[in-house]
């Protein structure tokens, strides 16, 4: 059999509802509950398992007329870009949005990788009802496209409470309607801290995107987060306690291969745990576990470590009105390869993964060839595009200012 | 040297909820196995928690009623551990921020003297799968059935107060009525609504001491906790009497060979904030509110009872132990039914009644508007207490009001003062030696006289009036 180049699954079936996605191709991941589907999540540990209903998201992207392309490979539970195809089904025109795990900036990353807008959806605005995850109080479901109308409108459609989910906010989800950009009334901080890891030319391209930002009327200044290299230690003592909990389900009884040779239930877990996950995913969860029964004071500092970091972006963002940060880009090559250490996964995402620890939404923009930083990136033989970060449920008013910069040319083709 | 035993319990109490803790399933672990079961309490993949508003209300009764602070935020975490019984490799509880700190429980000592035993917190918690251990074949196998598997349970942590067994069983007891005032949950050990284990540990009398404690689980009843409280302390002062080290472990209590027996080494699971559920924010207004809508808790009903009753303060105890008994009581006296003629039927011969046929006072035929009804008869003479005690008997398996009863066998009893007054005088004429015994100052002898004339008259006579007509007819022949 000849394995498809993109899709774990397509869906055989086409979309019957009416709506405002009507003709509109989603392609989901496999760690989204479709009824009947295989949901693995890109995991050996979910060999097996067909979802019994679907996720909220799935529910209302079929409400509202989409139709499921169907599901691409995705890295083992959505930890990091090995193995994922994410973003490859826009390149190929097969989908016109895809849904992407976004658990340390995968979606953004994988936007960037195939040069489209990645939009990162605030924590709660979504009902994480049917999201087979790793970390439930970091990730969410990314959202990928060439046009930022098709993330718009299935945002419109997918945001909100379904009373399934108690994480999302009971009152009103976002509003998406287009909104009016007044530039000189929007200021914009770039934050310094965040160019630490650039090489020159990446550097270069970033200054050149923000002076962009100010040319098109933005105030835009300087803005400072002196504890910024502490994201990635918060992150990955709280990340991977998150998962060694959410992992523990997995133990082979209902689904998934039974490791043989077994003499009680207890050695069934541990050999069948062993033989299921990979490496990479396998040492994080270790590292989880080592917090969790050896360490948990450490845990506990990363807790309010992640209190004063959520406090010092609220702080910053009541300065300004949105946040300016690069993506670097040349770890993505890397992160997708067949094997990769830990470390490496978390350097390549350290400019992403602000934005999980904090739970706010960030809006990828690609460095399109026409804008100043495309051809300086490409100049300096890195790539180097733009984040935008906005306030806790600001979707809708982040969504409007990359529409803006769109129009004009800026941060995007 | 004289040793003290230094007890704290952790008493686990199922809410009567209509549904789980974080799901929508019934709440009914006694089902056909398995029935009671959905993705989130099989904790399938995607599965999401969401808290019961009705358990949150039901566990902040119990809190309110025991006493405890409500915390005005308080959070889920997850107790990390592997075991066949919770499938997804935690149990969901409170492990860091409890919904209620504080409170305390009053008892009477073995000395009468009023105590107070204090609760350290009270947090929620699911309960876990039930695990069915059977043999197919030759094979051992191990059956899950998940009915219970997120049931709504509070769970109750004492202080180290106790110093007796009697102190312990007297707590639970306390606990139970509370609870059950509240309408929270039957509070039953034997079927397990209410479960209580023992931390245990001696030290020398006057000392503060705090020593290395033994869990003790699987105690049934409240007479087991306090069985195997006793066995433990004895136990423990025989090892440090022969030089032996008590050992930090978990027993199980043996109700057959009444004996605490090794069953594990003491473990402490690590406890994680659950990222899934939102923490719990109770504003005061909210806190007022439950409060508003607490029961009149069974201290203040006694002392009420005894003022509206004119009950002595143990009579009034004992009513008010259980929300249902004294219920029944009240509604009874409502009825018209004097209150110490309600009691003393209640406890002379309805309680005994229902519990020999195993029922209980709200599930009985013999409902308070029933036996009201029989007791207003009795009281107005229309029948008389041999025949209100059959009446009784017979309500229990008829659905005919008593009065259809009381016509339909024959019970109506005659207080007309002279209906019987041939057969008195036959009996005074035919029982010479009683007569003669009773005119010699023999008192017992009316009574011999006046059972002749209820015999004579099958039961029909009024035994007060026969009596005093007796004595009328005892004067006039002298």
């Amino acid at each position: 059999m000849v394995m498809d180049p993109i899709f774990f699954y397509r869906n055989p079936a086409s979309a019957v509802a009416e709506g405002t996605l009507q003709g509109l191709r989603v392609a989901i991941q496999p760690n989204l509950a479709v009824e009947g589907w295989p949901t693995e999540a890109g995991s050996r540990a979910l060999l097996g398992y067909t979802a019994p209903e679907d996720a909220t998201i799935v529910r209302r992207l079929r409400a509202h007329g989409a139709h499921l392309s169907g599901s691409t490979y995705m890295s083992e539970l959505g930890f990091g870009l090995v193995n994922s195809r994410a973003g490859a089904a826009l390149q190929s025109r097969e989908a016109d949005v895809e849904l992407v795990l976004d658990f340390m900036g995968e979606g953004r990353l994988a936007a960037a990788g195939a040069g489209v807008y990645g939009f990162k959806p605030s924590y709660g605005l979504m009902s994480r009802y049917g999201l087979v995850g790793l970390t439930p109080s970091m990730e969410c479901c990314g959202v990928l496209s060439a046009d930022l109308g098709g993330i718009r409108a299935v945002l419109q459609a997918v945001a909100g409470g379904d009373g399934l989910d108690f994480s999302v906010p009971e009152e009103e989800a976002p509003d998406f309607a287009p909104q009016v950009i007044d530039p000189p009334m929007i200021s914009v901080g770039v934050l310094a801290e965040a160019r630490g890891g650039l090489n020159d030319g990446q550097n270069e391209a970033f200054a050149l995107a923000s002076a962009g930002l100010a040319e098109v009327g933005f105030a835009v200044r300087e803005v400072s987060l002196p504890e910024w290299s502490l994201f990635e230690v918060v992150h990955r003592i709280v990340g991977s306690v998150e998962a060694s909990s959410a992992t523990g389900r997995y133990d082979s009884v209902r689904y998934g291969p039974r490791a043989p040779g077994a003499k009680n239930w207890n050695e069934m877990y541990l050999l069948s745990r062993g033989a299921d996950f990979d490496t990479l995913l396998k040492s994080y969860l270790i590292q989880g576990a080592f917090f969790q029964f050896e360490s948990c004071e450490a845990f506990q500092d990363a807790c309010r470590l992640r209190a004063r970091l959520v406090g010092e972006v609220q702080r910053l963002l009541s300065e300004v009105d949105f946040l300016a940060l690069p993506t670097v880009l040349d770890g993505v090559a890397s992160v997708a390869g067949a094997s990769i250490l830990l470390d490496a996964t978390y350097t390549a995402f350290s400019s992403t993964l602000f934005a999980n620890v904090t739970g706010q939404p960030v809006l990828y923009m690609p460095p399109g060839p026409a804008t100043e930083m495309g051809a300086a990136a490409g100049a300096a033989g890195g790539a180097c595009g733009l984040q935008l970060a906005g306030p806790r449920l600001s979707d809708g008013s982040l969504l409007a200012l990359g529409e803006y910069l769109q129009s004009t040319g800026r941060g995007g083709e | 040297m004289e040793f003290e035993a230094v007890v704290g319990l952790e008493i686990h109490v199922e809410l009567n909820c209509a549904t789980k803790l974080f799901c929508d399933c019934p709440n009914r672990p006694g089902d056909e196995p398995n029935a009671n079961t959905c993705p989130t309490c099989l904790w399938f993949p995607g599965a999401v928690p969401r808290l019961s508003r009705q358990a949150l209300e039901k566990a902040a009764l119990v809190c309110l009623a025991l006493d405890a602070e409500l915390q005005p935020r308080s959070a889920f975490d997850q107790k990390v551990y592997y075991y066949p019984d919770q499938p997804k490799g935690y149990q969901l509880s409170q492990a860091h921020l409890p919904l209620a700190r504080g409170g305390n429980i009053k008892i009477t000592g073995e000395d009468g003297e009023s105590q107070r035993l204090r609760i350290h917190h009270v947090h929620m918690e699911e309960d876990v799968a039930k695990l069915v251990h059977e043999v197919e074949g030759r094979v051992p196998i191990s059956l899950v059935d998940f009915n219970r598997a997120g049931a709504p349970l509070v769970e109750i942590v004492t202080q180290p107060d106790f110093r007796t067994p009697y102190q312990a069983m007297e707590f639970l007891k306390a606990l139970r009525s509370q609870v059950r005032y509240v309408g929270a949950s039957e509070c039953n050990m034997e079927d397990g609504t209410m479960r209580c284990d023992a931390n245990i540990s001696i030290r020398p009398c006057g000392t503060m001491q705090m020593n290395t404690k033994v869990e003790v689980k699987n105690m049934n009843s409240v007479r087991h906790v306090g069985d195997a409280i006793a066995y433990e302390m004895g136990r423990q002062i025989a090892a440090v009497q022969t030089g032996e080290a008590v050992v930090l472990q978990t027993r199980l209590w043996d109700p057959d060979k009444k004996a605490t027996l090794p069953m594990r080494a003491k473990f402490e699971a690590p406890c994680i904030p659950d990222p899934s559920i939102p923490a719990i924010e109770l504003s005061s207004e909210w806190v007022e509110r439950m409060r508003a809508g607490l029961p009149e808790m069974p201290a203040a009903r006694a002392e009420r009872l005894v003022q509206q009753y004119e009950l002595t303060r143990e009579e009034a105890l004992l009513l008010s132990a259980e929300p249902e008994t004294v219920d029944y009581f009240e509604t009874l006296v409502a009825q018209g039914v004097a209150p110490r003629m309600g009691l003393h039927w209640m406890t002379t011969q309805l309680l005994p009644a229902v519990r020999e046929r195993q029922q209980n006072l709200v599930t009985s035929p013999v409902t308070p508007m029933r036996l009201a009804a029989l007791l207003r008869l009795l009281a107005d003479d229309a029948i008389n207490a041999k025949a209100a005690r059959e009446v009784l008997t017979t309500l229990f398996t008829s659905h005919e009001t008593p009065e259809a009863i009381v016509q339909a066998q024959g019970f109506s009893q005659i207080s007309d003062r002279t209906a019987f007054d041939d057969i008195i005088d036959r009996v005074i004429d035919e029982q010479i030696s009683a007569v003669a015994n009773y005119r010699g100052g023999q008192e017992r002898a009316l009574g011999f006289l006046v059972g002749q004339v209820m015999q004579a008259s099958r039961g029909k006579a009024n035994p007060k009036v026969v009596r005093q007509r007796l004595l009328e007819k005892l004067d006039e022949a002298r």
